[in-house]
């Protein structure tokens, strides 16, 4: 009872502690997310441009 | 110098070459822009029928995953041994997947069935045990 007791409350410290950092991250992903479909968004032929390009690059590095 | 040439057979050769040659460039430059015209047609016609900025604002990541789908396709990665393993990497992680809800009842299954084996020796003392001391007697009475 007492390790269980312990146990829960040093896994709600530590969640406690990383809480912050996770929602940092989060919202630093979302951000991240937001500027990327922005710009696909904004660039639509260089992007699909691109990515062909790239895949086929790929694709001929795997063939090889 | 022209009325000696254009007087004579050569000159008149030499002034319909001219204007044929013309002529020809005339009509070359038409045909390349009756050609231009007609691709940029076809290929106001392609977006439009693939509505791809449609498809770009709806699905940006899904769009640019096709594109590159695509292009390793052309670069000739389909039949190479990357795509194998990528592939059996899929096919073993959705396997374990659909496979890991059926392991889960079985699992569980399990624990049920060995909980309740280890409960029986408790409940020996009980009900069982009971049970086993109303045959003791029973057989005693039959006994002669």
């Amino acid at each position: 009872m007492e390790m269980t007791r312990e146990m829960e409350d040093t896994a709600r410290q530590i969640g406690e502690r990383v809480r912050p950092q996770i929602e940092e991250a989060k919202r630093r992903l979302a951000e991240m997310n937001g500027q990327v479909t922005g710009f696909i968004k904004a660039n639509p032929g260089k992007c699909l441009l691109g990515a062909l390009a790239v895949g086929y690059i790929v694709g001929k590095i795997a063939s090889r | 110098m022209e009325t000696h040439e254009a007087g004579s057979p050569s000159g008149r050769r030499a002034d319909d070459g001219a204007a044929s040659f013309g002529e020809r460039i005339d009509r070359m430059s038409h045909t390349a822009q009756d050609a231009w015209k007609r691709t940029r047609g076809a290929l106001d016609d392609i977006k439009s029928t693939a509505d791809i900025e449609g498809r770009v604002n709806r699905h940006p990541y899904g769009t640019l995953a096709v594109a590159l789908g695509i292009g390793y396709v052309l670069g000739g990665g389909l039949f190479s041994r990357l795509t194998g393993r990528v592939l059996g990497a899929g096919l073993r992680i959705g396997l374990r997947l659909a496979a890991l809800p059926l392991l889960k009842d079985e699992l569980f299954g399990l624990a049920e069935a060995l909980g309740k084996g280890g409960a029986e020796p408790g409940a020996s003392t009980g009900s069982h045990a009971r049970r086993r001391g109303k045959q003791a007697d029973a057989n005693k009475e039959m006994e002669p």
